[in-house]
């Protein structure tokens, strides 16, 4: 019967959870290659017995990822990659490989093309690329292919998780596929550019306002909620 | 409230930003300085519910579960090693790389330094050293009765006297070059250090094996680009007030939950 605060309650956590989404979002507003988090709401249905109404929760049950394209930047670096359309880079890292959209790379002390982790990216037959150390000039071609003073040295590759739906993220911008990777045909990739982080200011802000507010709403609800049953308490007691 | 220590980590990458920024525009005229840029990456995931937990009896599994991101920080701050511009000085001892590699300098430590800062100076004893006094390797010393020097894209340098036609050699300056050149430890005063990063150092003769060539009479221009520089402080500012916001929503979302009677 008293449950109508309970229900507010799920919905004043799930905001808080959002507003993180939000935060982390905005915190991440530089951070090459990032991509932009979502939140979605599920009901959540709860029965009560002896023919009352069922009482519906809003649960945080969905994340989100946006991949939507960021904006390119210029910088001009021989190892700045942007990959145009979709498709991620591969990468080895000691939990298994990875995918990146972040494309900051930089040869090691060994010529092996590395992210700024150290973590070696894999090219279109997932092994590692080489650059020679004596190379004058490296240029990349939209394909990927990889040449040194015009003779090419690798092909980068570009794949695309099996089920997108089920990309994991990790830090260091980069997500895990469980279900495995697969090459991608048809983006291209970009040399001397990054891609920024997809997201958008306005449409964070506009929902940390919506956050804010629908928080507020909850919070008087829980105020008017306490007001009823107090006077019940007093009608009741006198 | 974890909005109000993510959007903290959101301000200070956004500071350090603005820190690397004030940097390059500060070095704008050092000769042979290169842009910094700094990069940043997300940080590690709360899992709420972790993808493919199952989630119900019959087998369903969630598609996606619930992750939520805990900030930023900072990843690397990385050398845009581009080409400066040229500036035509007219020393005799002023040269330029155009190209790849590094004047290789014996530091007072006894350690080796590395620079593409190419005004060079002649020491009381002759002998040629950078504008702090380190001497070049290899040893070069010119003479005291020397009319002048020329120094060739080879790194040859002659010296012409007054009583002779044909110059002599006097020795030739080298290139280091790396494998990773941003992995080179920057100490000041235009000097980089080899790490573990970079590579060891592969000296060679400028024009071969990748190195690039000398010019007498010029040095390398800073390759900061003051426009980007500019666009990117705006940006960065603008990011620091948007996370400065979410602490204002967060603390008032904050305050809302203590008035709760």
């Amino acid at each position: 019967m008293e449950s109508s605060g309970y229900v507010t309650l799920t919905r004043q956590t799930g905001l808080m959870k959002e507003l993180q989404a939000v935060a982390n979002n905005l915190a991440n507003i530089s951070t090459t290659g990032f991509r932009k988090e979502g939140v979605i709401f599920a009901e959540h249905i709860e029965r009560l017995g002896n023919g009352e109404a069922s009482l519906s929760m809003a649960t945080a049950s969905v994340r989100n990822t946006d991949s939507r394209q960021g904006p390119l930047t210029q910088t001009g670096g021989t190892f700045d990659f942007a990959i145009e359309g979709e498709g991620f880079f591969l990468i080895d890292t000691p939990s298994g490989e990875r995918l990146t959209r972040a494309g900051v790379f930089t040869p090691n002390a060994e010529g092996e093309l590395v992210t700024m982790s150290g973590y070696q990216v894999l090219d279109n037959g997932g092994a590692p690329i080489f650059i020679p150390p004596d190379a004058e000039a490296i240029s990349l071609a939209a394909d990927g292919t990889m040449s040194a003073d015009g003779l090419p040295i690798a092909q980068i590759g570009l794949y695309q998780p099996v089920d997108p739906t089920g990309l994991t993220r990790e830090d260091g911008v980069r997500f895990a596929s469980e279900a495995g990777v697969e090459p991608i045909e048809g983006a291209s990739i970009l040399q001397g550019f990054v891609e920024d982080s997809n997201v958008d200011p306005v449409s964070e802000i506009a929902r940390m306002i919506e956050v804010q507010r629908s928080y507020e709403l909850g919070q008087t609800f829980l105020d008017k909620e306490d007001e009823r049953i107090r006077s019940v308490l007093q009608t009741l007691g006198r | 409230m974890r909005a109000l220590t993510i959007a903290a980590t959101g301000m200070s990458a956004q500071q350090m930003r603005v820190e690397t920024i004030s940097n390059n525009l500060a070095n704008m005229n050092t000769t042979g300085y290169n842009a910094r840029r700094a990069e940043f990456s997300d940080m590690s995931y709360q899992q709420l519910a972790r993808a493919g937990t199952i989630s119900s009896a019959d087998g369903t599994v969630l598609p996606t579960g619930v992750q939520l991101g805990l900030g930023v920080r900072p990843s690397s701050v990385t050398v845009q090693l581009a080409q400066g511009s040229l500036s035509q000085t007219g020393g005799d001892l002023d040269v330029a790389i155009e190209g790849n590699g590094y004047l290789e300098v014996t530091l007072p430590s006894g350690q080796s330094g590395y620079t593409r800062d190419g005004a060079l100076k002649r020491a009381a004893d002759g002998q040629v050293v950078t504008s702090d006094g380190y001497p070049v390797v290899p040893d070069i010393t010119i003479p005291e009765d020397a009319r002048s020097i020329s120094i060739n894209a080879e790194g040859e340098l002659y010296a012409y006297f007054n009583d002779r036609v044909e110059p002599e050699l006097m020795g030739q300056l080298t290139l280091a070059n790396f494998s990773n050149a941003k992995g080179l430890e920057a100490i000041g005063g235009n000097l980089f250090l080899e790490t573990g990063a970079s590579g060891a150092a592969n000296v060679g003769v400028p024009g071969e094996n990748g190195l690039g060539t000398l010019r007498q009479g010029y040095l390398e221009d800073s390759s900061v680009d003051a426009v980007r520089e500019v666009t990117e402080l705006i940006e960065a500012q603008r990011g620091y007030e948007l996370n400065a916001k979410v602490i204002t929503a967060a603390d008032q979302m904050l305050a809302a939950t203590t008035q709760l009677r």
